[in-house]
């Protein structure tokens, strides 16, 4: 786990430095953060900017979803990542705000894996939200490049959950 | 013991309840739609959760959004704040079926008052005085048509289901009533799913005096003083004030007991408002609103209460922290800045480009905007609220006169001009009010 105040750190550490982005990886809890260059900053009311660089941490929220203070909530789902990575990608991105489920049940495959070639209309995963399992289907056919979030994590409305190349 | 409370709103609502919960110790959660990513609710709770797209049917209004994102924040109480989800019965019953703790009156109570002709019966039968009109939904028109001839025109048809003004139809004669009933009955029934409609006497020139009621559900209902909120716009408050001009002491005592009697009736718990119209030295129940309310502040400043606070504590199981009603110092007036043309009232979204906010002794401030904060068009066009205290009504005017001058909005048309127009009314000044105020106030224009 990253304490809130090393989370502050690395994200002022981006916003001076004017990286393109940062990502570290700790106990299996993976922060990225996108940096934005050159983007305009609001001013607060008593001079302190009001937002910070994009923030996007991937499908690694822990117990719960996190807000960094005087940020954008995480994940931004419309976090602009570098063009070249994302080129000819199409994101899959939760209908709904629930629990993200790779498996129609603990004991089974999962339905896809990075790799794995989907159809449209594939089922991808579950997002459940009170009680109710709703299948995620693909919207194109192709490779699944990546898998945002991890099994059994909460997912918000808009975030990504896979990436996929189409074919 | 409330730990970690969602807020099931936005805007400066959202923020006047993180900012209790803060003061309590308790974690909150933001909901926020894609059209509110940037805004301060969401930068000011401990977590937030985006729950759907801009549309509010999608979003502030989608229960199971609501309830798998404190499932997913770990929220173990939810606050409705008001609009959106806070008087939908069947919402509250879901978050106490979930166990979440319910910031707000039992769901029996939100129905029982939430059906308006339901309501009128029911306070009617405790001795609340309500107006000539019928106790049950008219079955048909000439039912309508006689009841009318027997309480004398003008009248007007209310749909059940309705409030907050919308579902109303005005009659002034049998022929006007009988053109507008099947009228009234099918607006309704698309507005609400339910097309029954009751009658009541229509009074042209009213005032709207409301009593604040705070109940503890351990027997303790208290009514903590009214507001006067007869400066309407198509049914929606612009200015409201406390105490009323027109209340003395005997006949606040009166409209406070039919108030607390109102809310006994449903067994209420938690904050809640009797609506009252007034006219010629006599009062009528209109309807409860079963949540806190916009203009809250006005009696926190007159009573010393902090509200929110209150509704903290109650849902907490805990008594209400005054046992009887409490002394009234001053006078508090609250001003609703919208983002619209202070003119044509059209909304007006848009980026603030600059701000400045008044201050000093008596001015209190409950706003969601900064610069550089883009106003999104799907909702409400509350962007701020100014209210003012004096010793009495003409120094809490005058006090309002200097903080709307200092009031600064870049970017969007407001309806600070047009409050600083009415300061200058002399009807407002003499404390001359009705419903009908703006009506007289447009057409002098």
């Amino acid at each position: 786990m990253f304490t809130f105040a090393e989370l502050c750190e690395l994200i002022r550490i981006v916003s001076e430095t004017r990286v393109g982005g940062l990502e570290v990886e700790r106990d299996g809890m993976r922060v990225h953060i996108d940096g934005v260059p050159a983007a305009p900053v609001l001013e607060a009311r008593g001079g302190a900017p009001l937002l910070p660089p994009q923030l996007a941490v991937p499908g690694q929220l822990s117990g719960n979803p996190i807000a960094l203070p005087g940020g954008a909530s995480a994940p931004a789902p419309a976090a602009p990542a570098t063009p070249a990575e994302e080129e000819g990608l199409s994101f899959v991105t939760s209908p709904i705000v629930g629990t993200f489920y790779v498996a129609p049940s603990p004991d089974s495959e999962p339905y896809v894996k990075p790799g794995d070639h989907v159809s449209k209309g594939q089922v991808l995963c579950i997002v459940e939200a009170m009680k109710l399992m709703n299948e995620i289907e693909a919207d194109v056919s192709g490779v699944v490049v990546r898998r945002y979030p991890e099994n059994a994590q909460p997912v918000e409305f808009g975030e990504r959950l896979f990436a996929v190349r189409a074919t | 013991m409330i730990s970690k409370v969602l807020i099931a709103n936005r805007g400066e609502i959202a923020l006047r309840i993180i900012a209790a919960c803060r003061e309590a110790g308790v974690a909150t959660v933001a909901v926020h739609s894609e059209a509110d990513r940037d805004s301060l609710h969401v930068r000011m709770a401990d977590d937030s959760v985006c729950i759907g797209p801009a549309y509010a049917n999608a979003s502030y209004l989608n229960i199971t959004a609501v309830i798998a994102a404190a499932e997913i924040s770990g929220a173990d109480a939810i606050h409705p704040g008001y609009g959106f989800l806070a008087e939908n019965a069947h919402f509250a019953e879901i978050v106490q079926e979930c166990g979440l703790v319910w910031i707000g009156p039992p769901p029996e109570a939100i129905r029982a008052m939430g059906d308006k002709a339901n309501a009128r019966r029911t306070v009617s039968a405790r001795g609340v005085p309500v107006l000539p009109g019928s106790s049950e939904p008219l079955s048909s028109r000439d039912d309508a048509v006689a009841l009318a001839e027997e309480i004398g025109y003008p009248v007007i048809l209310k749909a059940s289901a309705g409030g907050g003004g919308r579902g109303m139809r005005v009659a002034r004669d049998v022929r006007e009533l009988r053109h507008v009933f099947e009228t009234a009955r099918s607006e309704a029934e698309k507005a609400f799913g339910v097309g029954d409609v009751y009658l009541e006497k229509y009074l042209t020139s009213p005032r709207h005096i409301e009593v604040q009621v705070m109940a503890d559900g351990k027997g303790r209902v208290l009514a903590v003083g009214e507001r006067e909120c007869s400066i309407q716009r198509r049914h929606q408050k612009l200015i409201e004030e406390a105490p009323s001009p027109v209340v003395d002491a005997e006949l606040r005592e009166r409209m406070c007991t039919a108030a607390t009697d109102a809310a006994a009736a449903v067994g209420y718990v938690s904050a809640g408002t009797v609506e009252f119209l007034y006219d010629r030295g006599e009062f009528y129940f209109m309807e409860m609103n079963t949540r806190i309310q916009v203009e809250h502040p006005v009696t926190e400043w007159v009573t010393g209460m902090d509200l929110v606070m209150e509704q903290l504590r109650i849902a907490n199981g805990n008594a209400l922290s005054i046992r009887k009603r409490p002394r009234i110092v001053g006078h508090a007036i609250e001003f609703r800045i919208n983002a619209e043309d202070p003119d044509t009232f059209a909304p007006s979204p848009g980026e603030i480009t600059e701000l400045a906010l008044p201050f000093g002794p008596g001015v209190r401030v409950d706003t969601h905007i900064y610069r550089g904060y883009r106003i999104p068009p799907y909702y409400d066009s509350l962007i701020a609220k100014l209210i003012v205290h004096g010793a009495d009504r003409r120094a809490a005017i005058d006090r309002a006169r200097g903080a709307l001058r200092m009031f600064l909005i870049g970017g969007v048309r407001t309806s600070i001009a047009l409050h600083q127009r009415i300061l200058e009314e002399a009807d407002f000044l003499e404390g001359n009010l009705s419903t009908s105020f703006m009506d007289r106030f447009g057409a002098r224009e």
